[in-house]
């Protein structure tokens, strides 16, 4: 009986749709106005010479020709893929080791889960700037610490064949602790029932490592493999506030390149026409992962 | 990185919202006007973005609430851009979203770009009318930063110079006598050299190598003192790899790489901290940088040989909101950039003077002078910035080019005149691109 109103207010609503479509307007409308209009306006501009002043001209396919010629463009592109093919790897396996080393009932082990989690909340600004004086060649601890083990001094974010390693260190480290969160969350996901039947089956703890615990998180290492490739191909954020595209281009990446083109030489469709090549690069290498690594996927097959 | 794609939303948001309050700050506080123009009530109600912070906005706020109660008829409100460094971008969202504010500050370096909006009031006809205004009292660096294809795009807001500021202790310690306006560069290198001890790991001289317009405008500096020139006069080659070029590239190529007493800092972050430790003996820089140094004692001194100098001026744009509002706008600039007013901000902020005839005003200059030390020299250096960079849209690429071109020389990756060779065929080529 107490049920009839309810129902009525349901019907009157049309059904459970348009309640949900009601509870998700506000996102779907910030969404929609700082998300996608964003998006098709790129997509317009990448058809323009648009210096962002005067009236745009339309050039057709001109910037994307032109982007297949240009020295630099392929230069950012060697760059972050480099980058990518590093620290996706990294801070993949290296997220795992430390998950699994936390993973465990140790005296103060929530005090190692903040502290390898605090890089993550802390501005890039601020990790920007401990790196900058860390590495600095003349004054930085880490070459200070080379010189006292005899170990000869090296220029860091200064060298054209060290920097964007550095890069890498530096982003590794950063992010390393959203990884571990997720590898920690699929670790404590894992049946304890199927480890003891592994023991139980005499297998020491590599053997149970690689059959039971690898294949569990398999998900949790598709979706970090998938996240950490994005959030690599759209790296910008620590060379802005580090090297700034430098020294001599050595980490200028597709991103700040865009930055460079759109904003500094307000060359805003070239700059558009960049950012669409790198939406459709990852949305390809997305789907590739998801295709490869969807595969076999525990609980899927 | 991982933040890039939520920020940038986030950004982008802040940016739209924050002009969303602007006009909707610009129209409640226009006495409801319908029409750009004058409101029933007879006032017209202007708003200037600026990019000030602490004493500094305090200095604009009460020259503005000044003018504000002495000019019933015209009210000016003044709003902070949240940063200088993106006035432009924003000043252009807000032109393409149709309410643009009617005074703008950007950067020098902007005008050749802003002049292109057809929202710019060009201001050859006022400045003309008005014999009062008195245009030529500003320094010839500003007038010439100003002005794009003879257009008098906007109006001096801030001017800035370079020079040498020196550590004294370091120069007692090593023996070396302070620089003198009769310096030549030989004197600068050698000097330089003797500053420079290894072991306490202490440096003659530092040199912002990140590429960009910081790292490029210092070496123009000495281009000019070099007598060279950035572009051939029709503007349309480069000219920065003629011998000047080289022999200004060349010395500080040889600082760098042989002498090694040029602390190199290719992130362009570290210098100020790096001098005011007592670890750089001398650097070229402006008055801005002068309150970051509250540990070294201080000297200051113009350039080596020909002290010329570049100077880097900011300027007032006004935009077109309709007649009522430019004239309202250009009768608070006049007054706003009046000498009495400037002083005024000078005084409470350190800024150079931006017209010359401030330096009549007594007692007030002569309080400024002694107020902010090492200031008295860099006003006299306003007189040795005589050229200005090209204000043409290309010079943003052309600058990228000499950063590339400089840093590689620095870092001993290239000689100086491979390196301005090819900078200047890249410069050529851009110049070269019809319809900019």
């Amino acid at each position: 009986m107490s049920l009839a109103p309810d129902s009525r207010v349901r019907r009157a609503l049309g059904s459970d749709h348009l309640a949900g479509w009601m509870f998700v307007a506000p996102a779907v409308v910030l969404i929609g106005i700082f998300g996608l209009v964003p998006i098709a306006w790129s997509a317009i501009m990448s058809f323009q010479a648009n210096d962002l002043v005067s009236a745009p001209s339309w050039v057709g396919l001109a910037n994307y020709q032109a982007l297949a010629k240009d020295p630099a463009f392929i230069a950012s592109v060697r760059h972050t893929l480099v980058y990518t093919a590093l620290f996706v790897p990294l801070s993949v396996a290296g997220s795992l080791l430390v998950a699994w080393a936390l993973n465990r009932k140790l005296r103060g082990v929530r005090f190692y889960r903040l502290a390898v989690f605090v890089p993550v909340i802390t501005s890039t600004v601020a990790t920007g700037i401990i790196f900058l004086w860390l590495l600095d060649p003349v004054f930085g601890l880490v070459n200070y610490l080379l010189s006292l083990v005899g170990l000869p001094e090296q220029g860091f974010l200064q060298d054209t064949n060290q920097a964007l390693l550095c890069i890498v260190v530096m982003t590794v480290w950063g992010w390393l602790g959203f990884d571990v969160i997720i590898y920690l969350a699929a670790l404590q996901g894992i049946p304890q029932e199927l480890m003891e039947a592994a023991q139980i089956d005499g297998a020491g703890k590599w053997s149970s490592f690689r059959n039971v615990v690898l294949p569990f998180l398999r998900p949790a290492t598709l979706f970090l493999v998938v996240w950490s490739t994005i959030s690599a191909l759209q790296l910008f954020d620590e060379i802005y506030v580090t090297t700034r595209g430098g020294p001599l281009g050595a980490t200028t990446v597709i991103v700040y390149y865009l930055y460079q083109q759109a904003f500094q030489f307000f060359n805003a469709g070239y700059g558009a026409a960049i950012a669409y090549v790198l939406f459709m690069a990852i949305l390809v290498i997305t789907i590739i992962q998801l295709k490869v690594g969807g595969r076999g996927v525990y609980g899927k097959s | 990185m991982r933040r890039v794609s939520i920020g940038t939303v986030g950004l982008l948001a802040l940016v739209l919202a924050a002009l969303v309050l602007a006009a909707g700050c610009g129209s409640s506080g226009g006495g409801a006007t319908a029409t750009p123009g004058a409101s029933p009530t007879g006032v017209v109600n202007i708003t200037m973005w600026h990019g000030d912070l602490d004493y500094a906005a305090k200095a604009d706020n009460k020259l503005v609430a000044q003018w504000n109660k002495a000019n019933p008829n015209i009210h000016v409100t003044a709003l902070y851009n949240g940063s200088n460094d993106y006035a432009l971008q924003k000043t252009l969202t807000a032109i393409a979203g149709g309410k643009p504010p009617d005074i703008t500050y950007l950067f020098g370096s902007w005008m050749a770009n802003i002049a292109k909006s057809p929202k710019v009031v060009m201001l050859n006809d006022l400045i003309a009318k008005d014999p009062s205004f008195d245009w030529n009292d500003f320094w010839p660096a500003e007038r010439l930063a100003a002005t794009v294809n003879g257009k008098v795009v906007g109006l001096p807001a801030l001017v800035d110079n370079l020079a040498i500021v020196y550590n004294k202790k370091l120069f007692d310690k090593a023996g070396v006598s302070y620089p003198t306006a009769q310096w030549t560069w030989d004197d600068f290198r050698a000097a330089a050299k003797k500053l420079t001890i290894p072991a306490q790991k202490q440096f003659g001289w530092a040199y912002p190598a990140d590429a960009s317009e910081d790292t490029v405008w210092h070496w123009e500096a000495m281009l000019w003192d070099y007598n060279g020139d950035i572009l051939t006069p029709d503007n349309k080659q480069a000219a920065f790899n003629a011998a000047p070029g080289v022999q200004a590239l060349g010395m500080l190529g040889d600082m760098a790489t042989v002498d090694h007493s040029v602390y190199i800092d290719t992130t362009n972050t570290k210098i100020q901290q790096t001098f005011n430790n007592g670890h750089i003996g001398m650097l070229v820089t402006g008055p801005w940088d002068l309150p970051a140094f509250p540990n070294v004692q201080f000297g200051v001194q113009f350039m080596p040989a020909n002290h010329q100098t570049i100077s880097g001026p900011d300027n007032w744009v006004i935009l077109n909101n309709g007649a009522d509002r430019v004239n309202a706008s250009w009768a608070f600039l006049k007054w706003f950039t009046a000498a009495k007013q400037q002083m005024y901000y000078d005084l409470q902020t350190g800024a150079l003077p931006t017209r010359q005839s401030q330096q009549k005003l007594q007692p007030d200059f002569q309080t400024y002078l002694t107020k902010y030390p090492g200031t008295d020299l860099f006003v006299k250096n306003m007189g040795n910035a005589v050229k200005a960079r090209p204000t043409i849209p290309q010079y943003s690429k052309i600058s990228t080019f000499l950063g590339q071109a400089i840093v590689s020389v620095l870092l001993g990756k290239s000689d100086a005149k491979t390196a301005l060779d090819q900078a200047a065929q890249q410069t050529n080529a851009a110049l070269a691109v019809p319809g900019q």
